[in-house]
């Protein structure tokens, strides 16, 4: 009996010492708690919103985007130039830049990367549209010329997407970047556990949909981040991140939607609600199975119809900002645009106009997604309610967010709702994408692979002026041309959702960035 | 046994290969391309990207071509490469499956003890205040959703309380101990880290409660059907005529007894669980073999959907074949030999 009280009594004192722990530490990581979307760590095939944070930290371009959203600040290259016509740029690279190994960054791996990028045929591959060839005349010189003008291709360099990778340690592990390389590389899985670049940061350890954890680049070749290790914990639901903030397993949450921020009262969490670049959108496909009554006039008077901000209150509890065209707020050409207007008169007299005053029906189908705080589904309810008002009949069916990709394709679909963020700082891709320029993904997919006609020549011959043009001339070109994507009424921006920051208050540095989401190494400690 | 047993090993590979072809197919029947889950938006239109895209993944062959390539690989381990995390099937799943097990077994072993405990008291004080407090916790266990009475355990005990960690297998800002087994508790004090061990283990609190409590409720229920049956049975009026004490005729006499029927619901429940304890781990961030599987289905990621299907196969035909042998060993009365040759 006495053996048996004595290891009942060693067994507890043994649990108390596991269940005591040890004292807190000071220098602990940083803990972000967020969704972990990662598709890649390669830096030429990564294209995500958590791959902007990590190739950011871990990697840099030859520029990059300044805090205020807007002006390119030297990276690695301390100066560039181009030519008259936007078809040649130059840049020098900063001497002392190194990679985390310790080696310099010479034109070679600029050259090595823009080519590997290019020819991997992977969705950042697009980044490199144009570019005829490099030169790299001397080992700190790069010239870069294009097929045809660009005025945006230095801004494009500023996307953590054209991150400086080092081309000997890359090549060592079977990456490649001749024009086989679509097929002849190996590499992702080693990048998958390495990273290689000048950043000041380094991939310690991935373990997907579990964390992302980067440990300081003891090479770095700039000033020393505050914090030594980052962990991005992979928190999928938004309650579930306000909690690990409150109990102080999170010192950032970066998902959290209004409604939940709205439960957080306690003076240890900070929130900040900032605008972003990121929006949803509504569209119309007129090429689509059974949208053959959406002709121009008609999508005029939808839109008219919608209930904006109504949508926002409904959505994100007011906490977003309309939007007037498909590029959005702050882009250059966008200052002045008009924004979406509701007027149930207007909409109700085109389409008596039309013969339609008794409305019509459109089976629907929109994605199951919750993206930026917005649930589809219940936007597009609420949109149904809206259209009612007209006589317009919706009928949603909610699919896979893979289904809806190929359904859009082909049959199509006539009405939907999707969202958009931008890939870097310029109004370019916008036009790229949804603008009414042969082949464009909406051209393809809401002409329905070409059975109507959308192509809006002023819309070409704009953007073709507007990449050969900079300064104030390509924001004014711009601008004409968000006024005509506006026009054609295919695409019509809904909201753009504010975006909250919530983190612990003895945090500081958190900064919402256009291109990089969230700038790692410039949050530190109070 | 032994020949039974041996039998049954034999049929496995066989019933395996039934599941694998018909995933196979069904993922190769699904509403949509895959690439549409590996290409982003703006490249669906970039006809060089596509194609790319189709030879490297291998969606360029034909299904046959496809199928023939995918069981050749699978004898010698590769199960593919996951679309969504670019890594090979099989070494996210050796990665996942601990996490899963750990959880399970640790929801297993607690809903199993709650539920024995409340069924044997549920029965002894039949229609009492423990009996009705017995059934109205295993009401609410089998039927609460997991992501209400998640959150909610979240809420009191790591927000509100602070008592016990939040989501995940570990302290956030610890470092997961050395892969050896994929069991954290095993691999932490393998590794000698008892403040790890420590993390793990108030970690795995929470979910494995939220989790076992459907077992609890199930467990419970059946055990006291089965000791009310048993407790009418002549053989306990005669063990108690031979002066057996209460608690031995409870324990020794009826429980064994009783626990027959609640053994097959411990198998079943087991491979459930396995690949049913989605919810849980989607609430505590588990990345086990139940999130990686939604998140499969949700990315057409055909690679990963077969491989789920795998292990699922496998865990409920391997769970199968403990519970007869469990079943043989708990009653004497069963020859499972003879049961296969009747």
């Amino acid at each position: 009996m006495r053996t048996g009280i004595r290891t009942i009594l060693l067994a507890g004192a043994g649990a108390a010492a596991i269940l005591s722990g040890p004292a807190a530490a000071q220098d602990q990581p940083l803990v972000i708690a967020r969704n972990l979307e990662i598709n890649s760590l390669d830096p030429h095939r990564a294209f995500c919103d958590t791959c902007q944070i990590y190739l950011s930290s871990t990697y840099q371009g030859l520029v990059k985007l300044a805090a205020d959203d807007r002006s390119v600040e030297p990276l690695l290259a301390t100066e560039w130039t181009s030519n008259e016509d936007q078809t040649q740029f130059t840049f020098k690279l900063d001497p002392d830049a190194v990679f985390s190994d310790g080696s310099p960054v010479e034109a070679k791996d600029v050259k090595w990367t823009f080519e590997r990028l290019k020819n991997l045929q992977a969705d950042p591959s697009f980044m490199m549209n144009g570019v005829a060839s490099i030169e790299t005349p001397d080992e700190k010189t790069v010239i870069v010329n294009m097929e045809s003008p660009n005025s945006e291709f230095v801004g494009i360099l500023a996307a953590p997407y054209v991150g400086i990778v080092n081309s000997d340690v890359a090549s060592e592990n079977g990456a490649m970047a001749g024009e086989d390389a679509s097929s002849a590389d190996q590499a992702e899985t080693w990048f998958l556990a390495n990273s290689a670049g000048s950043g000041p940061y380094v991939l310690d350890t991935y373990r997907p949909d579990d964390e992302l954890r980067f440990r300081v680049n003891e090479n770095y070749w700039g000033d020393a981040p505050p914090i030594g290790e980052i962990v991005i914990d992979h928190v999928a639901d938004a309650v579930s991140q306000a909690q690990m903030l409150q109990s102080g397993g999170a010192d950032i949450a970066m998902q959290v939607d209004p409604d939940t921020a709205s439960t957080i009262n306690s003076p240890d969490i900070t929130i900040e609600t900032v605008p972003s670049y990121n929006f949803i959108y509504v569209m119309f496909s007129p090429g689509a199975e059974g949208g053959d009554m959406l002709d121009l006039e008609v999508r005029q008077a939808l839109a008219y119809a919608i209930d904006y901000q109504g949508a926002i209150d409904f959505t994100v509890g007011g906490e977003g900002e309309l939007q007037a065209s498909p590029i959005p707020n702050g882009f250059p050409g966008t200052e002045g645009l008009p924004m979406p207007e509701e007027n149930l008169d207007k909409a109700r007299e085109i389409l008596a106009s039309k013969g339609l005053e008794d409305g019509f029906t459109l089976d629907i189908t929109v994605a199951s997604l919750n993206v930026y705080g917005v649930d589809l589904t219940l936007l597009m309810q609420k949109i149904q309610q809206d259209l009612a008002r007209v006589n317009v009949k919706i009928n949603i069916q909610p699919v896979a967010s893979a289904v809806w990709r190929e359904q859009i394709a082909n049959p199509g679909i006539p009405f939907s709702a999707r969202f958009y963020a931008p890939d870097y700082y310029g109004s370019a891709q916008y036009v790229q994408f949804f603008g009414m320029l042969p082949d464009t993904y909406w051209e393809r997919n809401a002409s329905g692979q070409g059975k109507v006609d959308l192509v809006n020549k002023s819309e070409v011959d704009l953007f073709q002026q507007a990449l050969a043009a900079s300064g104030d001339e390509m924001n004014r070109l711009y601008h004409e041309i968000a006024l005509e994507m506006i026009k054609d009424r295919i695409i019509v921006p809904v909201v753009s959702p504010n975006l909250i920051l919530a983190y612990r208050s003895e945090i500081e540095g958190v900064r919402y960035s256009a291109c990089c989401n969230l700038p790692l190494a410039e949050i530190g400690r109070k | 046994m032994t020949t039974y047993i041996v039998r049954r090993l034999i049929a496995m590979p066989l019933l395996l290969l039934g599941v694998i072809t018909v995933a196979f197919l069904l993922t190769y029947f699904t509403a949509a391309d895959p690439l549409t889950s590996i290409i982003g938006e703006r490249q669906m239109n970039n006809p060089a990207v596509v194609e790319a895209a189709r030879e490297r993944w291998g969606l360029d062959r034909s299904l046959p071509e496809r199928y023939l390539i995918y069981l050749g690989n699978l004898v010698t381990g590769d199960m593919g490469t996951s679309f969504r995390t670019r890594q090979p099937v099989a070494q996210d799943l050796m990665v996942r499956l601990p996490a899963t097990l750990e959880l399970v077994i640790a929801a297993m072993f607690l809903g199993t003890i709650f539920g024995v405990v409340l069924g044997v008291l549920a029965a002894r004080f039949r229609d009492g205040p423990i009996d009705n407090i017995a059934r109205l916790f295993a009401l609410v266990g089998a039927s609460a959703p997991v992501f209400w009475s998640g959150l909610l355990v979240l809420f009191i005990f790591s927000v509100q309380l602070g008592w016990l960690p939040g989501p995940g297998r570990i302290d956030t800002r610890a470092v997961a101990p050395p892969f050896v087994t994929g069991f954290y508790t095993v691999d932490a004090l393998l590794a000698g880290d008892w403040a790890g061990f420590r993390s793990v283990l108030l970690h795995l609190v929470l979910p494995a409660s939220v989790l076992g409590w459907t077992v609890t409720g199930i467990v419970s229920r059946m055990v006291r059907a089965s000791m009310l049956d048993v407790l009418s049975q002549e053989y306990i009026l005669a063990a108690r005529a031979k002066g057996a004490g209460p608690l031995r005729v409870l324990i020794h006499h009826a429980l064994r007894n009783a626990m027959l029927p609640t053994l097959t619901i411990l198998g079943f429940s087991f491979a459930y669980l396995i690949t049913g304890a989605i919810l849980t781990e989607t609430i505590f961030s588990w990345p086990g073999i139940g999130s990686y599987a939604v998140a499969a289905a949700r990315g057409l990621d055909h690679p990963a959907i077969v491989g789920v299907t795998i292990v699922g196969g496998a865990a409920f035909l391997i769970s199968n074949l403990l519970t007869d042998i469990a079943y043989a060993l708990v009653d004497p009365r069963v020859k499972l030999s003879q049961q296969e040759s009747s």
